[in-house]
């Protein structure tokens, strides 16, 4: 008992979480002393609209992560979300309200779709989300061909309402984005690190067949778990095409890896059962701001995978080696007497 | 006889084939031009660099490793053949640079995933960017254009009249591949890693060299086709092999390859390939509109996969099944004292 009334300092300072502190702070102080500009806040807060997707689709990818599958359609329930959006309020002529919420809840059955295959059926996370991606950005491009206006222009005019959604500002100084962001945050870490369904997640992650073991529903567990992602996807969508103002099939082309990549950044296991959202969030954050200040310091958008690239290969190198430094004594010994 | 069919009934390949055939055939019943002799040869070649790619990786996936960077590989060694030949370099030496790097970033892969223990995913997912940048960089993000006509002419040169030199090259290669996976003993070792790791490891088999080498190979593959990739298209765009490594590794899963590693052939990824690549043809003399491409090609993944996964379930239970009733039939023969307390 006494163990657990002290407050761990030095658990709280040598955490994951804390080097992701650190990266961002280097990474403000670096582009700031290039560019002063990137240190102005309406710039700094504003520049959320350019990966918000990245961080609400990473924010709920690491739930899935977590079970230790993976969800790589997110990319493509974006511009499906999209597309159904634009064609729900152009075509049909529905409230843009009504319309938003039917495409959320499109997201929610491609990822129902996908956690049933992944859990029910017992097909590998990957393969099964590989082929969602094909069926959904395919999907999105057929959507896009039913509507009267061209592919190529888009779906454009939203109401002002919809438009407020991500260019408006609370205050008149922090983007709405920005606000939608924490609030999910909110949701997510409320969901995995504070209700009975988190533990039932990192137990399924852990070893699924102890979870049902237990008594844990552990298929249904992990098929939530790609719903919610789904869920998110959509999500991103409906801020993305409110951002732009038009609906588009392609909007999460290229999404699929910096997803990924903000995932693992934020310390979550590839292998599952280990991760946290304040890690996720922290990471998409830290990959946004790279991106956005080399930009800002004049370095082409074209070059910028290089340094993510490096920055995710050094970044999971060093955990690993600073992971297989701590690891428990006996398994030192055993090593050295082989 | 009974062996003989038993034995093909119980290679995964066959599944691929007969889907194959299935759906050239359907298309061939709607719309018969669909199978003139011209039209599939036209399938085959259309399917080349996929095959290269998809083969490539079999070897990754065979290991229970991924290679996500095989996209941008194609697209650096694209540019960089196709920049040293338009700037007057031989054929020969192009292709070897070409190959070289292909072979670098397999190793570096490799080195990564073994020695720094970095999950392959992270790895290949990370190299994939350092790749992808380092083409704007070498590119300048300028197209590679102007390439000399005899170099786009190796894309149509033609044996016997009909067969293309690509195809013919690639179907030799996969031939060999897989006699050499199948009949020599360092062919089994990608399999046997892929199925038990530290199995693998206890019997002396030499683990982190073999993955290194299959994520070389996977390389160079992808090195090959970016060569094929330049001299077919005709030039090269910094955008070159985008999104191929997700089409490469759908058409492994396609062939029966499993992910999970140990199961599945080259054969089986070719014929994968050749499906992958063929379904906007199929679209198109089906009269359908090439958009629902990627629909079709989703669809088709699920379905293979979800059919898949229930067989195996089902030839799992029933192995159980067959066990537990040998092993009561043992028990009830043998009503030893030592041998019934041993099941009971």
């Amino acid at each position: 008992m006494k163990t657990s009334s002290t407050f761990n300092w030095k658990k709280l300072i040598f955490r994951w979480e804390m080097a992701l502190v650190l990266i961002l702070l280097l990474e403000i102080v670096i582009f700031g002393s290039i560019n002063p500009r990137f240190l102005k806040i309406p710039v700094l807060l504003g520049s959320i609209n350019d990966y918000i997707s990245i961080c609400i689709i990473a924010l709920f990818g690491t739930i899935v992560m977590i079970t230790g599958g993976i969800d790589i359609s997110g990319g493509a329930i974006v511009g499906l979300t999209s597309m159904v959006l634009g064609l729900l309020w152009q075509d049909v002529g529905m409230n843009i309200w009504v319309a938003v919420v039917i495409s959320i809840f499109t997201g929610a059955i491609c990822g129902a779709l996908n956690g049933f295959l992944v859990s029910y059926i017992g097909v590998q996370a990957m393969v099964v989300t590989l082929g969602g991606m094909f069926l959904y950005s395919g999907l999105a491009v057929v959507l896009s061909t039913l509507s009267v206006s061209s592919a190529y222009e888009g779906i454009g005019g939203f109401p002002e309402e919809f438009l407020h959604i991500a260019g408006g500002k609370v205050f008149g100084v922090i983007p709405n984005p920005f606000i939608i962001f924490l609030i999910l945050v909110v949701i997510a870490y409320i969901l995995l690190h504070k209700s009975r369904y988190g533990r039932y997640v990192f137990l399924v992650g852990v070893n699924p067949n102890a979870a049902g073991f237990s008594g844990i529903n552990y298929r249904l567990v992990s098929m939530f778990a790609y719903i919610f992602s789904g869920m998110a996807a959509s999500v991103a969508g409906v801020v993305l095409t409110s951002y732009l103002g038009s609906c588009r099939a392609d909007l999460g082309n290229g999404l699929t890896m910096p997803i990924v990549t903000a995932v693992v950044l934020g310390g979550t296991a590839i292998t599952g059962g280990k991760g946290s959202i304040i890690g996720t969030g922290l990471a998409a954050i830290v990959i946004g701001l790279l991106r956005f200040g080399l930009q800002m310091s004049g370095v082409s958008t074209q070059y910028l995978d290089i340094p993510v690239g490096l920055l995710l290969i050094v970044a999971v190198a060093a955990r690993g080696a600073s992971l297989y430094m701590k690891r428990p004594s006996f398994l030192v010994r055993k090593q050295k007497s082989v | 006889m009974n062996k003989l069919i038993e034995r093909i009934t119980q290679t995964r390949e066959v599944f691929t084939v007969v889907f194959m055939f299935v759906l050239f055939l359907g298309t061939g019943i709607v719309n018969p031009g669909f199978l003139a002799p011209d039209n599939i040869l036209l399938c085959l070649n259309g399917s080349v660099i996929y095959i290269l790619l998809a083969i490539g990786i079999s070897f990754v996936i065979t290991t229970g490793d991924i290679d996500v960077s095989i996209g941008a590989t194609l697209g650096l060694t694209a540019a960089v053949c196709a920049t040293m030949i338009r700037d007057g370099s031989s054929l020969l030496a192009a292709s070897a640079t070409a190959l070289l790097i292909g072979a670098i970033i397999g190793l570096i892969n490799g080195l990564g995933v073994t020695k720094l223990r970095i999950p392959a995913i992270i790895m290949t997912l990370g190299v994939n960017g350092v790749v992808r940048g380092s083409i704007y960089v070498y590119t300048e993000g300028k197209w590679v254009e102007n390439l000399p006509a005899a170099f786009k002419r190796y894309g149509q040169i033609t044996l016997a009249g009909f067969v293309n030199l690509f195809l013919l090259v690639t179907v030799l290669i996969v031939i060999g591949v897989y006699l050499y996976i199948k009949k020599a003993n360092k062919g089994k070792y990608l399999a046997a890693i892929g199925d038990n790791m530290c199995g693998a490891t206890l019997i002396g088999i030499p683990v982190d060299r073999t993955r290194i080498l299959a994520f070389i190979l996977c390389g160079i593959f992808a090195a090959f086709a970016g060569i094929i990739f330049a001299s077919k298209i005709g030039f090269v765009t910094p955008t070159a092999g985008n999104g191929y490594e997700m089409k490469a590794i759908a058409a492994c899963v396609l062939g029966g390859v499993s992910l999970t590693g140990g199961v599945g052939s080259v054969i089986g990824a070719m014929f994968g390939a050749i499906i992958m690549s063929s379904i906007s043809r199929i679209l198109v003399f089906l009269q359908f509109s090439s958009n629902w491409d990627n629909t079709i090609t989703g669809i088709l993944l699920i379905i293979i996969v979800v059919a898949d996964a229930l067989i195996q379930k089902h030839l799992k239970e029933k192995a159980r099944r067959e066990r537990l009733a040998a092993r009561d039939l043992f028990v009830a023969e043998k009503t030893c004292e030592e041998v019934g307390g041993v099941f009971q």
